[in-house]
């Protein structure tokens, strides 16, 4: 019986060995210049903006592998990088834009970057059996320069406003994906860079290793030898993580654990408003609540909220004097652009129940109070009882809605909660147009202003509150095809305040702060608001 | 028995093709799969149109479940709903993960928690007794995922007053973890902390099973025989007693095993652990169906397959069960 049981522990082991397998083989030994960026999400595989990785997570590690002509800074202006300046625009009709890059902007394996590279992504962006995220812009383009030349014409077939960022997107070296399906290339590894790192290995589930590229000599070098993504997707093992010294630097969501290390003399933290905001939708459809398409109930919504108050509320601890959002299209970090255009909509209870009294409200409260359970009936469109549609497990958003619940209450507007998982919400329910309220966020970038007619314009891909203003329309039709960024911001400006802050399509409540904490013996990394992320300096990187 | 074995595999999998199908319905059901993709800016209705054909999503949910299954058959679970990864591959590296977790910690449950049931039994009543008693009602009342945070807070806290890291808090290895036993002893490192908070638990539960066992067996007649023949009071605990009290832990392990080769899905996200609990979340965070339905299909597996086992264990064990 004894020796049975030795043999079956035996036989166990065996099978547990053979099952579980030899370990892989492990990369060069730690050494000084090696700084471990932890971080929440892994990227799928390493294609860059396909469907199904179109993640932040993907852009910080591909970033620095496929540069392009030019980057955004920390300001998001835009710096040349592999070209020897910012591309030209020659003509606007038919658009036409000049670039050169740099006689030392060399491919990894030595090959020069050249004209055929930028030829070859633009082929590979707009072949329709690539599963690309995005298509836009690429597919405007009529014609480019081909060949070796470090010179590169590119002609569009329309005015395509956001040219630059087309520019800016990382090339493919087209020597490397000559005959390629590229549906299933770069999935594990990139075999070449033309920017400050190369990629090194993948440990699926754990983390990426990217180490300077030694032939990079368009910019300066970086000074790390190499930088670890480390994945970990629970927010609190990552906070955890970053104090435990097994990572040293960190872009975390805005959480409250910020504070800690706002505190801690160990850990630096840069913060600053990005470009992605939390607003209201309002439905304007026939879903959605009668009362809604009344200007003067949307007038009443806004100025019943006070908007400084939530994010104060919200982020007073890790982003003091976090301001309301006070436009839709222009975000405060955008200075040149940015106005106040909300600010004609201010909080004020008082005039919230004097506006809806002289409609004809009855019912509600004639003063505002905390404890008020009196709710308006409005002249033909019912009692102000709304649908509020939010995302469940979001703790700011289920605070932002308890705080706007208790302010409209107190004027005698009620919210019902519906909180609802992120795949229904907008999966379903968003584009049903089925709900009246809606708190949700735009993801924005540098460019989204330039493109709001997809949002505010009638009849928009991404207007599912059905809003509609036809003279607003015809002015965003003109922005996304006007090159000139300053009258752009004129145009978008002067139409909110005329149009926007009258009809109220959604309610701005304040944009995102961003975050990078790192341990001080790191220096370099700053918030980069773009998709750059903070790696956009790498070569300023340093560890001690 | 064999006749019981194939009875009872023929029944499995009418079980797995009824589960199959419920399954794929409410993970259905449940959302749109591409509403990330919908909302993502600059997104071409061409780019989610090509996912839909890919996937057949707009058929009807039997349809879809029809081609589920021919992928599942005749492609390994097939591939992922946005970017084509294909399933099984991954399902096998992180079973793999899984598995180290699960024997590590199964392997020190057992001998735990037997050691303490047995002397709890032995020794009824004494302060060992209600101290283990107390310990377990303690371990099976903290629910693991607090034990885990609190667990990573003391490491960190022991790590900022004295600049000694005890344990790994998160990932299965260290960014250079070196190969062969290099390799192995930064895993067990690594996997330390997650295993010690499931053993809490583990042992809390299991320990009051063998006490629970034990004390029924040495009150019974054969062991009051073996002692009236004179035996040692340790050979009549190893030898009589001991052995059939493991009888009913040996089923409960088996049992258990098929569940939690499915994930420690707590621990492993806590601890960031790659195994089958974190592909699983990660799989819903990504609204993913076909990744979803693959784990459940190899979950529902194991579990079907280690009832057949603590089944089979049994009759062996005990050779008053006999099978029809």
């Amino acid at each position: 019986m004894r020796n049975r049981s030795v043999w079956l522990l035996a036989g166990l082991v065996l099978v547990a060995s053979l099952i579980i397998g030899p370990a892989t083989a492990a990369p060069q030994k730690a050494t000084a210049g090696t700084v471990v960026f932890i971080h929440d999400q892994e990227p799928p595989n390493l294609q860059g903006p396909w469907v199904g990785n179109n993640l932040y997570a993907t852009a910080l590690v591909l970033n620095n592998i496929w540069y392009g002509c030019q980057i955004r800074d920390a300001t998001a202006a835009f710096v040349p990088r592999l070209c020897v300046a910012r591309p030209k625009l020659v003509k606007s009709n038919p658009l036409t834009i000049q670039l050169e890059y740099k006689k030392s902007a060399v491919w990894s394996d030595g090959k020069p970057v050249v004209a055929e590279d930028l030829y070859a992504t633009w082929k590979v962006y707009t072949n329709p059996a690539n599963n690309v995220i995005s298509r836009t812009g690429w597919e405007d383009i009529s014609s480019m320069t081909r060949g070796n030349s470090k010179k590169v014409t590119i002609v569009f077939k329309k005015i395509y406003a956001d040219w630059e960022s087309l520019l800016s997107a990382g090339h493919y070296a087209a020597h490397v994906i000559a005959g390629k399906t590229m549906n299933d290339t770069f999935l594990t590894s990139v075999p070449v860079s033309s920017g400050p790192w190369l990629f090194q290995s993948l440990q699926k589930g754990v983390q990426i290793t990217v180490r300077k590229n030694p032939r990079f000599t368009a910019g300066p070098q970086m000074k790390l030898d190499r930088l670890v993504f480390r994945y970990i997707l629970d927010t609190n093992s990552r906070f955890q993580a970053l104090k435990a010294g097994e990572g040293q630097v960190m872009e975390p969501q805005p959480q409250l654990q910020i504070a800690d290390f706002m505190k801690d003399s160990k850990f630096k933290v840069d913060t600053k408003v990005g470009y992605t905001y939390e607003h209201i939708d309002i439905q304007f459809g026939a879903k959605g609540h009668p009362a809604l398409k009344q200007p003067y109930v949307r007038q009443a919504l806004i100025t019943g909220m006070n908007r400084a108050q939530v994010a104060g509320v919200l982020y007073g601890e890790i982003a003091p004097g976090l301001p309301s959002l006070q436009s839709l299209l222009f975000k405060p970090f955008e200075t040149a652009s940015y106005k106040k255009n909300f600010a004609a909509r201010p909080f004020s209870q008082k005039n919230v129940i004097s506006l809806l009294k002289s409609k004809g409200c009855t019912g509600g409260p004639d003063t505002p109070s905390r404890g008020n359970d009196k709710i308006f009936s409005c002249p033909n469109v019912g009692k102000l009882s709304f649908r509020f549609h939010t995302t469940t497990g979001n703790q700011l958003r289920a605070l932002t809605f308890e705080i706007i619940q208790q302010q409209l209450k107190s004027v005698g507007i009620e919210l019902q909660p519906r909180f609802q998982t992120g795949g229904v919400m907008f999966g379903t329910t968003l584009p049903s147009r089925d709900w009246d309220l809606m708190l949700f966020a735009w993801v924005g970038s540098p460019s989204s202003s330039i493109t709001a007619k997809d949002i505010y314009g009638c009849g928009g891909d991404q207007n599912d509150g059905a809003y509609c203003n036809r003279a607003l329309t015809k002015v965003l039709e003109k922005v996304s095809a006007t090159l000139d960024a300053g009258e752009r911001a004129k145009l978008l400006n002067d139409a909110e305040a005329k149009y926007m802050v009258k009809d109220i399509p959604s309610i701005p409540m304040f944009a995102r702060p961003l975050f990078v904490i790192n341990q001080n013996k790191v220096k370099g990394p700053v918030v980069n608001p773009t998709q750059e992320g903070s790696p956009w300096n790498i070569n300023q990187w340093t560890t001690s | 028995m064999l006749t019981y074995i194939i009875r009872r595999l023929l029944y499995s999998i009418v079980v797995l093709v009824l589960a199959s199908f419920l399954v794929f319905t409410f993970v259905t059901y449940s959302g749109d799969p591409l509403a990330g993709l919908r909302i993502s800016p600059n997104v071409s209705e061409l780019t989610v149109q090509n996912v839909i054909e890919r996937k057949h999503l707009d058929d009807p949910i039997p349809k879809r479940y029809l081609y589920w299954v021919q992928d599942a058959v005749t492609n390994e679970f097939g591939t992922t709903l946005l970017d084509n990864r294909p399933i099984l591959p991954e399902l096998w590296r992180v079973m793999k993960h899984t598995l180290q977790l699960v024997l590590a910690v199964q392997l020190l449950v057992i001998i735990f928690a037997v050691l303490i049931g047995v002397y709890s039994a032995i020794r009824q009543y004494s302060p060992f007794d209600y101290t283990m008693t107390g310990f377990s009602f303690l371990g099976l009342a903290t629910p693991v995922f607090w034990l885990a945070l609190m667990a990573q807070v003391v490491v960190v806290q022991i790590y900022e007053r004295t600049g000694h890291r005890l344990f790994p808090i998160a990932n299965l290895s260290d960014v250079d973890p070196g190969t062969g036993i290099h390799f192995w002893i930064d895993r067990a490192h690594h996997l330390a902390l997650p295993v010690l908070v499931l053993m809490v638990a583990g042992i809390a539960g299991y320990s009051r099973y063998m006490r629970a066992a034990m004390l029924e067996v040495v009150n019974s007649d054969y062991v009051r025989t073996a002692r009236a023949k004179g035996l040692s009071e340790r050979r009549v605990t190893m030898k009589h007693a001991l052995r059939n009290a493991l009888i009913p832990l040996v089923t409960l392990v088996a049992l258990d095993f098929g569940t939690i080769l499915g994930g420690a899905v707590v621990t492993e996200t806590v601890f960031s652990l790659d195994g089958m609990g974190l592909y699983f979340i990660n799989a819903l965070l990504a609204n993913d169906p076909y990744p979803v339905m693959a784990f459940l299909m190899i979950t529902a597996v194991m579990i079907i397959i280690f009832n057949l086992v603590a089944d089979i264990a049994y009759g062996l064990l005990d050779p008053r069960v006999r099978y029809d």
